[in-house]
C-alpha cells in the first residue's frame, strides 16, 4: 500500500494545528514521524485514520483519493492505529480484549471461544508474548497492555500500521521483540509509521524520517543521510523571537527545597530548589514524570519518599489544604478539569482558596469579597462583562487568568505552573508571561512545567530536565538551548 | 433595674406561652354544621396490601351504599405518620364520622384527639386507640372464637381428651382473648397437656409442635391461636405419621385450601366484611344520637370441610 | 444583539429559579378548582405541618446532593434517633433535653456516613444503602420491634409536633426557622460555598485547598441532624416512636430536592427550591387525598409529576 498526504490543513476552533503537511508512506517501509509535543503528529495520523476530518488537502492511497469517515472504515481498508493512550477494558480478559467488537460467532450468534484462543495464541507466539489469555487486562502491566494493543492491530491483517509511542511503556527486552516483529512485518510488505521521541530507536529501526514543526512538514530524509543533531535541529529550529518579555531576575533565598523526593514506580530521587523571585523551568518529554512530581509536591498524591522544605523548614504535605496553608499554589495542566469550577461565576472561582481572609463571624463579607475580586480581575485584565459571568463562558486565555488570579489572591510564596499557556492564544500568552515577571519581582518563586521549549527557554532562569522520573540535568539560563534540553530529555549526555 | 428586666423577661415568657396552643386557631376552624345532604363517612385503613383489610374496606363500602352514605377511603400503607396526615385530610373533607383502622394504637391517638377537638365521632376497627375518645371499637370477638374452637374439639374427640395449645405472641390482645375463650371450655371438658408459644409464626409452629409430640405422644387435638401456627403444626404432625385434629384461627387463604384438602380440620374464621358493615352501622347510630356499646364484637365463624366452599 | 442575548439569558435564569414556584402555584390552582376545601385555612395549616417532616429531611438532602452525593439512610436515621429520644423520655429525661441529645445522635449517624464515604472511599449510594439497613436494624433491636409509648405529657413536647404558635403549627415554624438558618449557611458562609464547589468540581475544590473530606463529613452530619429533628416532630405527632417510621422517606426527600431544580450531579441548586419541592409533594399528597384519588393511583400521579418536572428542567438546561 502506498499512501500520500498532501497539503493537509486542520484547525480546532481558532487553533490551527496543521498548516499544509505533506507526507508519503511507501510500501513496506518503516517511516519515522518526529516533532515536538504539539507539532501535529498525532493529529495528522488521526486524520489519516478517520478519527478527525481534514479541512483541506488530499489523501491518496494507491493512486486513488480516499477519505475515511471513521476509524472502523480505515481499519477495514487495512490501516491500523495503535494509540498512545491504551484502550484496554480492564475488567475483561486479555482474550476478550483482543477480539472486542470482532468476536467470531457461530451461526447461532454464540461466540467461538476456541477459535478466538487459537488465533490469539498464534499471534502471541509470533510476538513471543506469554501473557495468559484468561488474565484480566487490568492486572497486566502497562507493557503487557501495550503488547495486547499491538497484537490486536496485527490481527486485523493491516497493510499499514501506525504506532504512536509504542515503546514508551516497554522494557528493553520487549522493545527488542517489537523490533523483530516490525522487521518481519516489513519483510511481508507491511508499512509502519513509527512515532517516537526516542532517537536511538528511530535510528535502529526506521528507513526514512519525516520531521514536523508547528503544523508543517520540515522535510523527509532517508535515515542513513541524517544524524541525531540534524533531526533535533530540524525539530526545534526556529529562532527565539520577542514573544517573551525581558526578564531581570534577582533571586533571593531558597523558598522551596526538595530532597530525595520519590514515589515508587513514578519518579525517584528528585532534588531541586526554587528561590524567591526565580522562575525554574521544568522540561522533559510527555510521561517523563514532570507533572507527577508537581502533584506530589502539592500533596495531591498522598504519601511520598524524601523531604520537602519551605523557607528552610521541613514540612509534611499530605494534602492540598496543607500545601495552600504553606503558601503553595498549583495551576494544573487541566484547567477545566482541575483549575476551575466551570459552573461557578468568576468571582466564586477567584475567591475559593482565600475565603478565609474575608470571613468574619463565619459569614462571608460579600462587599470585601467583591472588591478583592474586582481588583484581581482588573490587575490581570480578565476580559469579562462582570465578575458574575460563569467561568465556562470565558475564552481559554481568560480562564487561565482567572486560575492565576485565584492563586495570586492567596499571596503565594511558591507558584507551580503546569503548562501555563496551553490552549491560550498568542496575545494572552504574553500577558501571562508578564504576569509571571510581575510575581517574581514581588518575590514569588515560580516553578513552570512546560512542553513548549521556546517558552521554557524564554522565561526560565534555570531549567530542570526530567527524564524517566529523574532530573537528568540542570541548565542555567545562559547555557540552556533547545538542543541541550532535547538531548537530556531523550536520555543523552551534555558535556560541560 | 434588675427587677425591671426580670419583669420584662417574665412577661415575654408569658406572652410567648399564651401564643402557644395545642388547638388550631379559631379563625382556621372549618365552618361546621352544614348538616344538609348525605352523610359522609371517612375510612382510614392501615393498609390495602392485605386481603383482610381489603375485605374490611369492602364491607364498609357495601353497608354505606345500602344506607345511602358517601365513603371516602384513604390508605396509610402501614405508615403511622401517613395515617395521621390521612385523618387530617379526611377531616378537611368534612366527613361526618371517622372510621379508623389504626396501624398502631399509640400513634393514632393524636389523630383521634384532633377529631375529638372538632367534634367528629370516631369508630375504630380491629384495633383501638390508646388515647382520645373513641365511640366504639368494632372487632372480632376473639374470646368467643376461642370458645367455638374448644367446643368443636370436644365435639370431635370427646370429653377429657388430651390436647395441646399453640399460643400467639405473649401479651398480645389476640393471644390473651383467644386463649381465655379456649380455656373457658377446655378447663372443664378437656385435658390441656401442653401449652407453648410459637409467636404466630409458621416455622415456630412446626418446631414447637415437633417438641410437643416428642413429649406427649398421646395428644389427640391441637388448637393454634392463628392459622400460620396451625399450618406449621400440621406439617409436624404429618411427618410424624400421626392423625391429630388441628384447629386454627383467622381463616386465611392457605388455611382454607388446607381444610379443603382435608388437612387442617377447622379454623375459626374472622369476618372482615362484617367488621366493616358493623362499623358503618355503629357510626350511623352515633350520628343519630343513639347509645352504642364501648366495644362491638363481630361474630366468628367456624369453617370445616363441610362449609369451606360457602 | 449582545444585550438581547443577555436579556434572553436573564429571562432564562429567572424562569429556572421560578420554575418550581410556578409549578406549585399551578398545582394549587388545579387542586382548589376541583375541591374548594383545599384553600380553607385549617387545611393550609395542616398542609404546612404535614410538609415539615419531609422538608427538614430534604434540606439536609439538598446539601448532600449539592456535593454530588446522595443519602439513602435519612429515613433510618430518623427512626433510630426518634426511638432513642423516646427511650430517653420514657426513662424520665426531660423531653426537650432528649430531643437535643437525639438530634446530636442523628448528627453522629450522619458523620458515620460521611466517614465511610471519605475515609472509606465508598460511593455515597453504597455507603448510605448499607447504613440505611444497619440503622433500621438497630432501631428494631432497640425497640424489639414494638412502638415506644408512654412518653409523658410535657406541654412543650406536645407543642413540638402538635401545637400552634400564634396560630401557626409549630412544625411549620420549625421548618421555616430551619430554612432561614440553612439559607444563611448555604449562601453566606464559606461552608456553603465549599459545598457548591465540591459538587461543581471536586478536583478543583481539592486543589484550591478545600479540605473536601471534612466538608463532606459535615454535610452528611447536617443531613443526619435534620433527619433526627424531623424524627422529633414525628415522635411528638404520633405520641410514640415507631420502629418502622421513616421508611422510604429518602425517596420523598430526593423527589423534593429534584423538583426544586437541584441537579443530582451536584454543584447547582437552591434550598428555596427544595422547600417549594417539598410543598409540591405535600400539596400532591394532601390534594389527591382531598380529591378522593385512590392511594394506588396517587403513587402513579406522584411519579408522573416528578418525571414531568425533570423533563422540563432538562429542556431548559439544553
Amino acid at each position: 500500500m502506498q499512501i500520500s498526504m498532501e497539503n493537509i490543513h486542520k484547525a480546532f476552533g481558532t487553533n490551527q494545528v496543521l498548516e499544509g503537511v505533506d507526507m508519503e508512506i511507501k510500501h513496506g517501509e518503516v517511516h519515522a514521524l518526529m516533532g515536538e509535543n504539539g507539532a501535529g503528529k498525532s493529529t495528522l495520523m488521526k486524520i489519516l485514520t478517520g478519527l478527525h476530518q481534514k479541512d483541506e488537502g488530499t489523501v491518496t492511497i494507491d493512486g486513488e483519493e480516499k477519505t475515511f469517515a471513521n476509524p472502523k472504515e480505515a481499519e477495514q481498508f487495512g490501516i491500523a492505529f495503535i494509540h498512545q493512550e491504551l484502550n484496554v477494558w480492564p475488567d475483561l480478559t486479555v482474550l476478550e480484549n483482543l477480539f472486542i467488537n470482532k468476536e467470531p460467532v457461530t451461526k447461532f450468534g454464540l461466540i467461538q471461544t476456541k477459535k478466538m484462543k487459537a488465533i490469539a495464541s498464534e499471534q502471541f507466539e509470533k510476538l513471543a508474548v506469554s501473557i495468559p489469555l484468561h488474565k484480566e487486562a487490568g492486572q497486566c502491566s502497562v507493557g503487557e497492555q501495550q503488547m495486547i494493543e499491538i497484537a490486536k492491530a496485527l490481527m486485523t491483517d493491516a497493510k499499514v500500521i501506525i504506532m504512536d509511542e509504542p515503546s514508551a511503556a516497554l522494557t528493553d527486552r520487549e522493545i527488542e521483540k517489537l523490533f523483530d516483529v516490525i522487521r518481519s512485518l516489513k519483510a511481508s510488505g507491511v508499512s509502519i509509521v513509527y512515532i517516537s521521541h526516542r532517537m536511538e530507536e528511530i535510528f535502529t529501526i526506521c528507513d526514512r524520517i519525516t520531521v514536523m514543526r508547528d503544523g508543517q512538514t520540515v522535510d523527509t530524509t532517508p535515515i542513513p543521510e541524517t544524524s541525531f543533531d540534524d533531526v533535533v535541529r530540524k525539530m526545534v529550529g526556529r529562532e527565539l523571537t520577542d514573544r517573551f518579555p525581558e526578564r531581570t531576575p534577582d533571586p533571593g533565598e531558597a523558598v522551596l527545597e526538595v530532597k530525595g523526593l520519590g514515589r515508587k514506580g513514578v519518579f525517584q530521587d528528585v532534588n531541586f530548589n526554587a528561590r524567591a523571585g526565580e522562575i525554574v523551568g521544568v522540561a522533559g518529554l510527555m510521561g517523563a514524570g514532570r507533572t507527577e512530581i508537581m502533584r506530589t509536591l502539592f500533596g495531591l498524591d498522598g504519601k511520598y519518599d524524601g523531604e520537602i522544605f519551605v523557607n528552610g523548614q521541613k514540612v509534611d504535605v499530605k494534602n492540598p489544604s496543607q500545601a495552600v496553608k504553606l503558601g503553595l499554589g498549583f495551576i494544573t495542566e487541566d484547567r477545566k478539569g482541575e483549575g476551575l469550577v466551570l459552573d461557578f461565576p468568576i468571582k466564586d472561582n477567584i475567591a475559593l482558596p482565600s475565603l478565609r481572609s474575608f470571613t468574619k463571624n463565619s459569614l462571608i463579607q460579600e462587599k470585601e469579597e467583591q472588591e478583592f475580586v474586582e481588583m484581581l480581575i482588573k490587575r490581570l485584565t480578565v476580559k469579562t462583562e462582570s465578575s458574575s459571568t460563569e467561568a465556562k463562558n470565558l475564552s481559554g486565555g481568560n480562564q487561565q487568568k482567572v486560575v492565576i488570579a485565584k492563586w495570586i489572591g492567596i499571596g503565594p510564596k511558591v507558584l507551580i505552573l503546569d503548562e501555563p499557556t496551553r490552549g491560550v492564544d498568542v496575545g494572552a500568552k504574553r500577558e501571562i508571561y508578564q504576569l509571571m515577571n510581575e510575581l517574581t519581582d514581588r518575590g514569588v518563586a515560580i516553578i513552570m512545567v512546560s512542553s513548549e521549549l521556546p517558552e521554557v527557554l524564554g522565561m526560565s532562569d534555570r531549567v530542570l530536565v526530567v527524564h524517566e522520573g529523574t532530573i537528568a540535568g540542570e541548565l542555567h539560563r545562559d547555557e540552556a538551548d533547545q538542543e541541550k534540553i532535547m538531548t537530556l530529555a531523550t536520555g543523552g549526555q551534555v558535556n560541560g | 433595674m434588675r427587677k425591671l428586666r426580670l419583669l420584662l423577661m417574665m412577661s415575654l415568657v408569658l406572652i410567648f406561652l399564651s401564643a402557644c396552643s395545642l388547638q388550631p386557631p379559631e379563625w382556621a376552624k372549618p365552618s361546621s354544621g352544614d348538616g344538609e345532604g348525605d352523610v359522609k363517612v371517612g375510612l382510614s385503613v392501615s393498609t390495602l396490601n392485605n386481603p383482610f383489610f381489603v375485605s374490611m374496606k369492602e364491607g364498609v363500602e357495601q353497608e354505606a351504599e345500602a344506607q345511602g352514605m358517601e365513603v371516602v377511603v384513604v390508605d396509610a400503607q402501614n405508615d403511622a405518620a401517613k395515617q395521621v396526615n390521612d385523618v387530617e385530610d379526611l377531616i378537611q373533607q368534612g366527613v361526618d364520622v371517622l372510621l379508623i383502622n389504626p396501624t398502631d394504637s399509640a400513634a393514632i391517638s393524636t389523630a383521634v384527639q384532633s377529631a375529638n377537638s372538632l367534634g367528629i365521632p370516631v369508630v375504630t376497627l380491629d384495633r383501638s386507640a390508646e388515647k382520645g375518645e373513641v365511640a366504639t371499637l368494632v372487632s372480632s370477638d376473639n374470646e368467643k372464637g376461642g370458645e367455638i374452637a374448644g367446643e368443636y374439639i370436644v365435639e370431635q374427640v370427646g370429653e377429657g381428651a388430651k390436647v395441646a395449645e399453640l399460643e400467639g405472641v405473649p401479651g398480645a390482645s389476640a393471644t390473651r382473648e383467644r386463649g381465655a375463650g379456649f380455656h373457658n371450655i377446655a378447663d372443664e371438658k378437656l385435658d390441656v397437656v401442653a401449652k407453648q408459644t410459637a409467636n404466630f409464626d409458621r416455622t415456630e409452629g412446626l418446631t414447637t409442635m415437633e417438641n410437643m409430640l416428642q413429649g406427649n405422644p398421646e395428644i389427640e387435638a391441637v388448637f393454634a391461636h392463628n392459622d400460620e401456627m396451625a399450618l406449621g403444626a400440621y406439617q409436624a404432625i404429618q411427618s410424624s405419621g400421626r392423625d391429630i385434629l388441628v384447629v386454627g384461627f383467622d381463616g386465611n387463604d392457605d388455611a382454607m385450601s388446607s381444610i379443603r384438602d382435608g388437612n387442617l380440620s377447622a379454623t375459626v374464621a374472622q369476618q372482615p366484611i362484617e367488621i366493616g358493615k358493623l362499623a358503618v352501622q355503629a357510626g350511623d347510630d352515633v350520628l343519630q344520637g343513639k347509645e352504642v356499646e364501648d366495644t362491638i364484637p363481630v361474630p366468628l365463624k367456624l369453617v370445616t370441610e363441610e362449609n369451606v366452599d360457602e | 444583539m449582545d444585550s438581547a442575548i443577555k436579556g434572553a439569558k436573564q429571562v432564562g435564569n429567572i424562569t429556572q429559579k421560578l420554575g418550581p414556584f410556578v409549578g406549585l402555584l399551578a398545582l394549587i390552582v388545579v387542586v382548589s378548582i376541583f375541591n374548594s376545601s383545599f384553600l380553607e385555612p385549617l387545611n393550609l395549616l395542616n398542609l404546612l405541618r404535614q410538609v415539615a417532616i419531609n422538608a427538614l429531611i430534604a434540606y439536609g438532602m439538598t446539601f448532600v446532593i449539592l456535593t454530588g452525593g446522595i443519602d439513602l439512610s435519612v429515613g433510618s436515621v430518623l427512626a433510630l434517633s426518634s426511638a432513642l429520644m423516646a427511650g430517653m423520655m420514657v426513662s424520665g429525661l426531660d423531653p426537650i433535653l432528649a430531643i437535643i441529645i437525639g438530634c446530636l445522635l442523628g448528627a453522629v449517624m450522619g458523620a458515620v456516613n460521611g466517614l465511610l464515604i471519605t475515609k472509606g472511599k465508598m460511593a455515597p449510594f453504597i455507603a448510605t444503602l448499607a447504613t440505611m439497613t444497619m440503622f433500621r436494624g438497630l432501631t428494631l433491636v432497640y425497640t424489639d420491634g414494638n412502638p415506644i409509648t408512654g412518653l409523658g405529657d410535657s406541654y412543650a413536647f406536645q407543642l413540638f409536633g402538635r401545637g400552634y404558635f400564634l396560630g401557626i403549627p409549630v412544625p411549620a415554624i420549625t421548618m421555616f426557622l430551619a430554612f432561614a438558618v440553612l439559607w444563611v449557611i448555604l449562601h453566606k458562609t464559606p461552608f456553603g460555598r465549599k459545598t457548591y464547589a465540591i459538587g461543581g468540581n471536586e478536583k478543583a475544590a481539592l486543589i484550591s485547598g478545600i479540605n473536601v473530606s471534612r466538608v463532606k463529613v459535615m454535610v452528611y452530619s447536617l443531613a443526619g441532624l435534620l433527619s433526627a429533628l424531623a424524627g422529633a416532630i414525628l415522635v411528638s405527632r404520633l405520641d410514640s416512636a415507631q420502629p418502622t417510621a421513616g421508611e422510604a422517606y429518602e425517596l420523598d426527600a430526593i423527589a423534593a430536592v429534584v423538583l426544586g431544580g437541584t441537579s443530582l450531579s451536584g454543584g447547582r441548586g437552591l434550598i428555596i427550591g427544595t422547600l417549594i419541592g417539598a410543598l409540591i409533594i405535600g400539596t400532591l399528597n394532601n390534594g389527591l387525598n382531598l380529591l378522593g384519588v385512590s392511594s394506588f393511583f396517587q403513587m402513579v400521579v406522584k411519579g408522573v409529576v416528578i418525571i414531568i418536572a425533570v423533563l422540563i428542567d432538562r429542556k431548559k438546561a439544553a
